[in-house]
């Protein structure tokens, strides 16, 4: 199995802080690898650069064989990356359909006239797109909801809504930013659940941040842990937790 | 009951997106038009010419700000220097194209397209400056349309009063005079032209709000990084924005101009008219389009009818300061309890009363 | 080059900058204290110098009027804060702009409603000749002479009025406890309240205090533009100010309106030619304020928006 995604030296500074100092791991195609680590340890950080919302001022980040320090988000959601966010960003302002129709968006090739007047391409268009979606609706059940705007609905069900709207783009890699937080035990079955089936279905490589260790050990292929910006521990989920570096950032002595 | 929503299952995706999904509506909407289009024209002068056509341009008017404000989110307070550059452009295009070349309807339409340039260049530094910083982009178009057209007075055809009174002869399509022997200048002529104009530009707005595109302007509004992220190029769809809603206003301003006053004025397109779309739109409710028609007509016919009110009743006791000073508490008024009770205008308001209906007699 | 010329115009624009930045303060100061954009400023002016003028017109002493008008804009900001801010306060900041045009709308209709619709001239400087410095009056209503050049003496006292609101306030926002609660409550309403900062009471007292301002502002703009309905156009030249000192900066307010002040008097005096016409002051300030926002979105002393996702 190739490296469908490789981190090489990466340092991400803010002013005078130090983010992200010196991390390098690698991603195979495929795997479920999740990134554990305590709070502000720089998770988010290094998911934002991946897909290239921050640049790092050292480093590269090799996706699909091609190397660069930075990359444009658009042109890495064009090139297979989707994602979630650690504080829900749906558009508030629409429906559960309309948000995980806006994941389409790089399928819909019609000019805005054509939409306007309702013709030609652009029915088609919509018509195949919703297809799709209506795919990841049933897969995801939430057929119920999807005229429901999203302001309304709960934290748990929004996850999943923006679960979904990264997932009907069908992405290469999906970097999902703590898809559990808030959620409580049914509700974190079933998310599992969605993301194991996404990655054993449709072999999509997923990279996510967890903080709940018992998902992280069931369903990961790999562990990356970081502390204050480094990292101390790299491999299968049982390598790492038996890694006194990595027991000690958890257990808070200092170091 | 004769008017049921229940029942009526779609059987495909693309029945699922239709504007008027019940047969019943379909009708009431065959009937609207067969009204509009057979029995209206047939009412007085006064109805076409002081209600029925300024409204159509103050609504067009206020459908495009919508585009920009209640679907993209970029506030604009620029929406009578654009409405100038379509009056402006239609009239010079009328009077130095050759007759057979040009007709009303196509200048109002290229007109726009003018004014959508202009809103395209106010509209590229919205790609850098965000919230209420951008106001000063809007605004700098408002008082810099008007300066220019104000300086040049080529764009005027050197009149020097600074007011321009249509030619009849303008009003000819394609320099043939009576069209099928119907006065082109006469008020039901202009009505229909407006109408027709309207309903298009409508029905397109719609349809965009539905479709990818505007997912596209309401992701941008809600969570641009987030839309950036998906794919969505953030500053292509602002400008586009702009474009669109300065065609749209572009338009507005040369119905207004053409098919209402009848005169090419500057002081037509000052600031105020500006607001005054803005409270339509706001009054209307952001992001419905049936809002902003809802919004426009009660703005608009607001002050009449409290100076009707005050004739009759009153014997004339409201002279035009106190009806315009009442006017302004009004819509204040209006504007802020809307924004307290019901964010999404006479549009929601509407909503919750259908809400009632079906519900009634239960309270819920 | 006629420099006698220069600095006159210099100085002129310096004037002009800081009546700019007396209105541009209110705003600033509603601002960062609640994040809400308040439209209605000018219309807060238009109705405090209104009712002013009313009083004194009609015999009521300058101070006595000035207490009651005064008195007048806190009642009135208070209500406004009861009725108008606090039923919006779990909406966006696009709905409380809203409100604020909402509220702009109403004063302007209401103030020449109750009051009148006509231009009212006041000059501040004759009251100031008389009833402020007794037993040896410095005549507010004349000029100093400085290099061939007079300077209107009300100018010079409404800077000094200026200059020293905002060394009250930079003072008050930075140092007192108050003020770190005002900066709370803009940063984040809920997490303010969490804390135990009275929002309510925080916001009236912000309110009164920003009509307060309106007052003072409007009576010195009065000087040049008599009470009226154009007391509003002057505010609209007041957002070039702010958007480039930055929403949330009160030096950068004086320093916003320094610059626009002297940059519109050049700009007439020196492009109208370019672009062959007069007038161009109307637009030359928020061209200004473009391009300056451009490179700088936040303005110049303005926080940076970071978002985080």
């Amino acid at each position: 199995m190739t490296d469908i995604l490789k981190v090489e030296n990466v340092t991400l500074q803010f002013g005078g802080v130090k983010a992200i100092t010196d991390i390098s791991f690698n991603v195979k195609e495929g795997e479920i690898c999740a990134v554990i680590g305590p709070n502000g340890a720089g998770k988010s950080s290094m998911l934002n650069v991946i897909n290239g919302v921050y640049l790092p001022q050292i480093g590269t980040v090799t996706y699909d064989g091609v190397a660069r320090r930075s990359i444009n988000p658009r042109d890495a959601a064009i090139a297979g990356m989707a994602r979630t966010f650690q504080n829900i960003a749906l558009f508030q302002g629409m429906t559960v359909l309309e948000n995980i129709m806006t994941g389409r968006n790089l399928f819909m090739k019609s000019t805005w006239l054509e939409q306007g007047l309702n013709i030609g391409r652009a029915r088609e268009e919509e018509k195949i797109n919703r297809l799709a979606v209506e795919k990841v609706i049933k897969f995801l059940q939430i057929e119920s909801i999807r005229k429901t705007p999203v302001a309304k609905l709960p934290y748990g069900l929004q996850k999943r809504v923006e679960l979904g709207r990264a997932l009907v783009a069908e992405p290469k890699i999906l970097l999902l930013d703590e898809p559990m937080a808030g959620m409580n035990l049914e509700e974190k079955a079933d998310m599992s659940c969605f993301i194991l089936e996404i990655n054993k279905e449709q072999g999509i490589t997923t990279v996510m941040i967890e903080h709940d260790m018992g998902v992280v050990m069931d369903i990961s292929d790999h562990v990356v842990v970081l502390d204050y910006g480094k990292k101390i521990g790299d491999g299968s989920p049982k390598e790492v937790m038996a890694n006194q570096d990595v027991i000690d950032a958890y257990l808070g002595v200092s170091h | 009951m004769i008017y049921r929503e229940t029942g009526n299952f779609v059987t495909n995706y693309l029945k699922d997106r239709e504007i008027f999904p019940l047969k019943f509506d379909k009708i009431i909407v065959i009937l609207g038009l067969l009204i509009l289009y057979l029995y209206v024209p047939t009412m007085s002068e006064y109805a076409l010419s002081a209600h029925i056509v300024p409204i159509l341009a103050v609504g067009l008017a206020t459908v495009g700000l919508n585009i920009l404000t209640g679907l993209t989110g970029q506030l604009s307070l620029g929406t009578a220097g654009f409405m100038c550059v379509g009056a402006f452009g239609t009239y010079n295009l009328m009077l130095r194209v050759p007759e057979n070349l040009m007709s009303l309807p196509v200048a109002l339409l290229i007109s726009g397209i003018f004014a959508g340039l202009v809103g395209v260049i106010f509209g590229l530094p919205a790609i850098r400056i965000k919230g209420f910083y951008l106001l000063v982009s809007t605004l700098a178009a408002q008082y810099f349309v008007w300066w220019f057209f104000n300086s040049y007075a080529w764009f005027l055809n050197y009149e020097s009063s600074g007011v321009v009174a249509i030619a009849p002869k303008m009003y000819d399509y394609w320099g043939l005079g009576n069209l099928f022997g119907v006065d082109m200048q006469g008020y039901p002529a202009r009505y229909l032209l407006a109408l027709t104009i309207c309903l298009g530009l409508t029905y397109f707005a719609k349809n965009l709000l539905r479709s990818n595109t505007g997912r596209n302007f309401m992701s941008v509004r809600d969570r641009d990084i987030a839309a950036s992220v998906m794919g969505i190029s953030v500053p292509r769809t602002k400008l586009l924005a702009f474009f669109v809603s300065c065609f749209y206003c572009g338009v507005a301003g040369g119905i207004y101009s053409f098919l209402y006053i009848g005169n090419v004025d500057l002081m037509i397109y000052e600031i105020d008219r500006s607001f005054t779309i803005l409270f339509m739109l706001i009054i209307g409710g952001l992001g419905s389009i049936s809002g902003s028609w809802l919004g426009a007509i009660f703005v608009y016919e607001f002050p009449i009818v409290f100076t009707w009110i005050g004739d009759y009743l009153f014997q004339g006791a409201f002279n035009t300061a106190v009806v315009e000073n009442v006017s302004n508490m009004v819509y204040g008024v209006f504007i802020i309890a809307l924004l307290i009770r019901e964010p999404g205008g006479f549009a929601a308001l509407w909503g919750t009363t259908k809400q009632k209906l079906r519900m009634w007699p239960y309270p819920h | 080059m006629d420099w006698v010329y220069l600095i006159e115009v210099l100085v002129g624009g310096l004037m002009s900058g800081v009546m700019y930045s007396l209105v541009a303060i209110g705003f600033v100061l509603i601002y960062k204290s609640s994040g809400i954009f308040n439209f209605a400023q000018g219309t807060m002016l238009l109705f405090a110098s209104l009712t002013f003028v009313k009083m004194t017109e009609n015999g009521i002493d300058f101070w006595t009027a000035l207490f009651i008008a005064a008195g007048i804009m806190v009642i009135f900001g208070v209500a406004t804060e009861r009725y108008v801010i606090r039923p919006l306060a779990n909406q966006d900041l696009l709905a409380l702009f809203m409100a604020t045009v909402g509220l702009a709308t109403f004063q302007e209709g209401f103030s020449q409603f109750i009051w009148d619709s006509d231009v009212h001239g006041l000059q501040m400087s004759k009251f100031l000749d008389i009833g402020l410095l007794d037993p040896a009056p410095i005549f507010m209503s004349d000029h100093i002479p400085w290099l061939d050049i007079l300077i209107p003496k009300f100018d010079i006292f409404a800077s000094l009025v200026a200059g020293s609101l905002i060394v009250v306030l930079a003072f008050f926002f930075q140092k007192t406890k108050t003020g770190l609660s005002l900066r709370a409550v803009s940063d984040d309403h809920m997490a303010a309240m969490a804390v135990g900062i009275p929002l309510q009471t925080v916001w009236a007292v912000v309110w009164a205090v920003t009509g307060v301002i309106a007052l003072v502002a409007g009576l010195l703009w009065a000087e040049r533009v008599s009470v009226s309905f154009t007391l509003i156009e002057a505010v609209m030249k007041a957002l070039p100010v702010i958007l480039i000192g930055g929403l949330t900066s009160i030096p950068g307010a004086i320093v916003g309106g320094l610059v626009i002040g002297v940059g519109e008097k050049l700009g007439e005096i020196y492009l109208a030619d370019v672009f062959g016409g007069q007038g161009i002051e109307l637009w030359f300030a928020y061209f200004m304020a473009l391009i300056f926002l451009v490179f700088r979105p936040q303005g110049m002393f303005g926080e940076k928006l970071i978002e985080r996702v």
